[in-house]
């Protein structure tokens, strides 16, 4: 690449004192010099490493056959879901005797059901359940529950949390929450009872005369 | 041989360089406001032009184009008139050329705040703007290549080759990425659509930080590294290699910000190779500047320049090996959506552009002011405080990063998520916002010492606007000669090397756009994928106009992590007709693309969504959402319905024939009926406000494979 500029000058190319390197002949450019350095060798070998990368990664996941190619994103997920499916059991909720349930009262499970609250809840219920876009739940209106008995069940409102209710925005927790987090949450909610928070929402469904 | 005496014009440099510091300090001030409203939401204003969603393209748009694009020129008229011996071929058009890009940046300030945009990152300007941008560019690139041609040096120094590279690189992205379908006459809509529209832009994308952000720069290190070390360049050889290997590799190297969505895998695996591929020919950029420094090392601690440029090379080379290492799978699917592709584009941004540009302005002035720098004292501390700055910026944003990811991707024993909640992750990374806000306020204040600094020089010294210069007029020169190899030949035969350079990255371009066309055939067509109501279409142009994507993602990537928060993958036939694409990049807040979905895990009933529109912390306490109560006041333009159905029309949306006259019918009965449910729930809102559409068009995305099963 530098031959002309070599046969340019007879004799010996100029060196650069500070660093003994070969100047190149007739490089000047606004004053600015160029030297004769080869290619770093450890660089040249850096890109001839990643070439090679590139070709085995290219054959791997385009060009061997069949079963022998290296996975596609979709079928990553398809592993993925199967190993977390294996994992997980079936519906734990299906195992619940909802109609034996009672509301917890001990302070850790408040405490647990209070977390949940604010991670979950608060957003459509509102800060101190005082109703937002979901109803207010400190007051003695409940939508969901059998009116019959006049008394509020857990079971009355672990239903609404596995079924939802779509039509107002309430979507289904089952597979977010285990058995023992959706008895936590009610017992923290049925624990607001009669509360009186600020700006509550007007009440909505019907009263109830207790929690059963 | 008789010496020709010629003048080099300097006034253009010293406007191209006022422009630089002023529009660094604007585009600077605009990064810190925004770092501080993810802080304090309040201080959005509740004001739709100083949103979020709208001001943070005007600072990338703002430092990209504005402080970086003046920087170029700044450089590149300084150093082209001298490396050619000869002045600019047209002063109307070095003119023309400043004043145009002036006159760009100002509109697109005042358009972005105003809400018109793309909804393109770092494409954003609507298409008046795009054929100015155009215009512009041209006149500049002709002028560069008259000089050129009427140079009286034999060959080109390889910062011009980097210089040629640009703008013909930066020619073709621009008008390949901006053919789009006006339909006012300030707003269009893109040629392409969703995956294509992904590729094309992300092609753009990526290829402007490589061809506006790099080799522009990568040309000005050539010129000002030599010249303030007063140091020969390490190897002439490496720089040969690398310019080659490195334009031709860049271009193919886009579908790496697309990894794991639902892009075809062959081209997310053309992202990922040629990314690892660009790592060598980066570093020879960056070995050949450091390498240059050999024999000058003691001056690096006593001068600022210096201490720039070692700081902008290194993080160059910091960036182009972390670039590669993010294109792997693997790393991108913890890095993408993250904070960490924040940090990593500041070491860039403040690191190599920042720093390279205030070291050359360091150098520029008391050289054509004919004085000292009033004060060494004071770049050295501007120095340290950019450097601290750009540590205090990254490494909480890297941190924030890997703590998205973690809390993201975590699953309980029972199988669940151990984070349901996005603000859990939210309220985790607040420090590190807070953190990196403190960065961002330092690198400012750094600037404006610069500014400082460079007022008093300005003031101590005189200025000359025509600077004389002697040199013996071009012999003439035919072919190839013997013993002359073929890239020195080359050097003297700027067309051609043009040619060789356009040819150089066009294979690359083509290769990922020409299937673009073919894959929609390809895009597994879903039937139930219907084209947008007209509300939702009004909707959608909303959402472009606030600026959503900013901070909200539409792109559901296949991983466990992702389908039990978001719901079903993303399928690229559900994007048929997004012109353009909304996947996002970001996610400051969480995905939308099945919130709509009733089944879903993230439905929320269309007055939860009035209520967060209208005041976000008051349902959620910890949100960093900004409100948009405008969106109550301002009305939904019926009058340009007509006009957006027939340009999605002419772009193919199967939209019955003369749907645009009865169009705003359908407008009014879905409005309306979204009112009255807002109604019952006690929100009186006009069916003809902004946010009814907004509403519609979010409860509509990502639903149609998922509903009409």
């Amino acid at each position: 690449m530098s031959t002309e500029d070599k046969n340019l000058h007879h004799g010996e190319p100029e060196i650069d004192e500070l660093t003994k390197d070969k100047y190149l002949g007739g490089h000047e450019y606004d004053g600015i010099r160029e030297l004769d350095n080869k290619l770093p060798r450890w660089w040249l070998y850096l890109f001839y490493i990643t070439i090679i990368f590139s070709a085995v990664y290219l054959v791997g996941y385009h060009v061997l056959p069949g079963e022998n190619k290296w996975s596609s994103q979709e079928q990553e997920y398809e592993k993925e879901v199967a190993a977390a499916a294996a994992l997980k059991p079936a519906d734990p909720h299906g195992a619940i005797d909802l109609a034996s349930l009672t509301p917890l009262t001990d302070a850790e499970s408040l405490a647990a059901g209070e977390e949940i609250y604010n991670k979950i809840c608060v957003t459509c219920h509102g800060k101190f359940a005082e109703g937002l876009v979901g109803p207010n739940m400190t007051d003695e209106y409940w939508i969901h529950g059998d009116t019959t008995l006049g008394v509020i069940r857990v079971m009355d409102l672990y239903n609404v949390m596995i079924t939802g209710v779509l039509e107002k925005g309430m979507i289904s927790y089952k597979d977010q929450l285990t058995p023992e987090q959706f008895q936590q949450v009610i017992a923290f909610i049925f624990s607001l009872q009669g509360t009186n928070p600020p700006k509550p929402k007007a009440p909505e469904g019907h009263k109830f005369d207790g929690i059963g | 041989m008789e010496l020709q005496k010629f003048y080099y014009d300097n006034k253009i440099v010293k406007m191209f360089a006022y422009a630089t510091l002023f529009w660094g300090i604007v585009g600077m001030l605009v990064g810190v406001l925004i770092a501080f409203q993810l802080i304090f939401p309040e201080l959005n204003f509740g004001l739709a032009f100083t949103t979020f969603g709208r001001v943070r393209p005007v600072h990338t748009n703002a430092i990209i184009f504005a402080f970086v694009g003046n920087g170029i020129f700044t450089g590149y008229y300084y150093s082209l008139q001298r490396l050619l011996k000869t002045g600019m071929a047209s002063k109307w058009m070095s003119t023309f050329h400043f004043w145009g890009w002036q006159f760009i940046i100002v509109l697109a300030a005042v358009t972005l705040l105003a809400g018109y945009t793309t909804g393109k990152e770092y494409a954003e300007l609507e298409w008046p703007i795009d054929i100015l941008i155009a215009v512009v560019w041209v006149v500049f690139g002709w002028n560069m290549m008259w000089t050129i041609l009427k140079r009286r040096t034999k060959h080109i120094y390889v910062a011009i080759w980097f210089y040629i590279a640009t703008f013909v690189t930066v020619a073709v992205l621009h008008i390949g990425n901006s053919i789009e379908i006006p339909w006012s006459w300030l707003k269009s809509y893109p040629v392409y659509a969703g995956v294509q529209d992904a590729l094309v832009q992300w092609w753009y994308g990526h290829n402007a930080v490589a061809f506006f952000l790099t080799t522009p720069y990568l040309g000005l290190m050539y010129y000002f590294m030599p010249k303030a070390a007063n140091r020969p360049v390490y190897s002439y050889k490496l720089s040969i290699v690398h310019f080659w290997a490195l334009i031709f590799l860049y271009i193919w190297a886009g579908p790496h910000h697309l990894l794991y969505q639902a892009v075809p895998n062959w081209a997310q695996s053309l992202g990922t190779v040629f990314s690892i591929m660009l790592i060598a020919p980066s570093w020879g950029g960056m070995i050949n500047g450091l390498l240059t420094l050999r024999g000058a090392w003691d001056r690096v601690r006593e001068d600022p320049v210096l201490k720039f440029f070692v700081v902008a090379v290194t993080a160059y080379g910091m960036s182009t090996f972390e670039g590669p290492m993010l294109s792997l799978k693997s790393i991108n699917a913890i890095s993408h959506f993250t904070n960490w592709t924040v940090g990593h584009v500041h070491i860039g941004a403040m690191g190599w552009n920042g720093f390279l540009t205030f070291g050359m302005i360091y150098w520029l002035f008391p050289k054509m002011f004919k004085t000292k720098l009033y004060s060494v004292k004071l770049a050295n501390l501007h120095f340290w405080l950019g450097t601290l700055a750009i540590l205090f910026y990254s490494i909480p944003l890297y941190w924030a990063g890997w703590t998205e990811a973690s809390m993201f991707k975590q699953f309980n024993d029972a199988g669940t998520l151990m984070y349901p909640n996005f603000l859990q992750v939210v309220e985790q990374i607040m420090p590190m916002y807070y953190m990196r806000a403190f960065g961002g306020t330092l690198y400012f204040l750094g600037a404006f010492l610069l500014v400082y600094n460079i007022y008093k020089t300005v003031k101590a010294g005189s200025f000359a606007a025509y600077e004389e210069a002697e040199a013996p007029a071009l012999e003439k020169e035919g072919g190839r000669k013997p013993g002359e190899g073929y890239h020195r030949f080359l050097e003297r035969k700027p067309v051609q090397f043009m040619i060789l350079s356009i040819v150089a990255i066009l294979i690359g371009g083509l290769v990922e756009v020409i299937p673009t066309y073919l894959i929609k055939s390809n895009i597994p067509t879903i039937a139930s994928v219907k084209p947008y109501t007209p509300l939702e279409l009004h909707g959608r142009d909303i959402y472009i106009a606030e600026g959503c994507y900013n901070c909200h993602s539409q792109m559901i990537r296949p991983f466990r992590s992702e389908t039990e928060r978001y719901g079903e993958y993303s399928k690229a036939g559900e994007y048929v007709y997004d012109h353009p694409f909304q996947w996002g990049s970001k996610r400051t807040g969480p995905d939308l693309w099945r919130n709509g979905v009733k089944t879903g895990r993230n439905y929320k009933p269309d007055s939860w969504h009035y209520n967060h529109f209208m005041d976000p912390q008051k349902m959620n306490a910890t949100s960093i959402m900004p409100a948009y109560p405008w969106l109550a006041d301002y009305e939904i333009n019926l009058d340009l319905t007509a006009a957006k159905i027939r340009a999605m029309q002419t772009l193919g949306v199967p939209y019955p024939e003369g749907y645009d006259k009865v169009a705003n019918d359908d407008v009014k009965a879905q409005a309306e009926k979204i009112a009255a449910g807002l109604k019952a729930q006690g929100i009186d809102v006009g069916s003809n406000k902004q946010v009814i559409a907004l509403i519609a068009y979010i409860q509509r995305i990502g639903t149609d494979i998922v509903e009409n099963k």
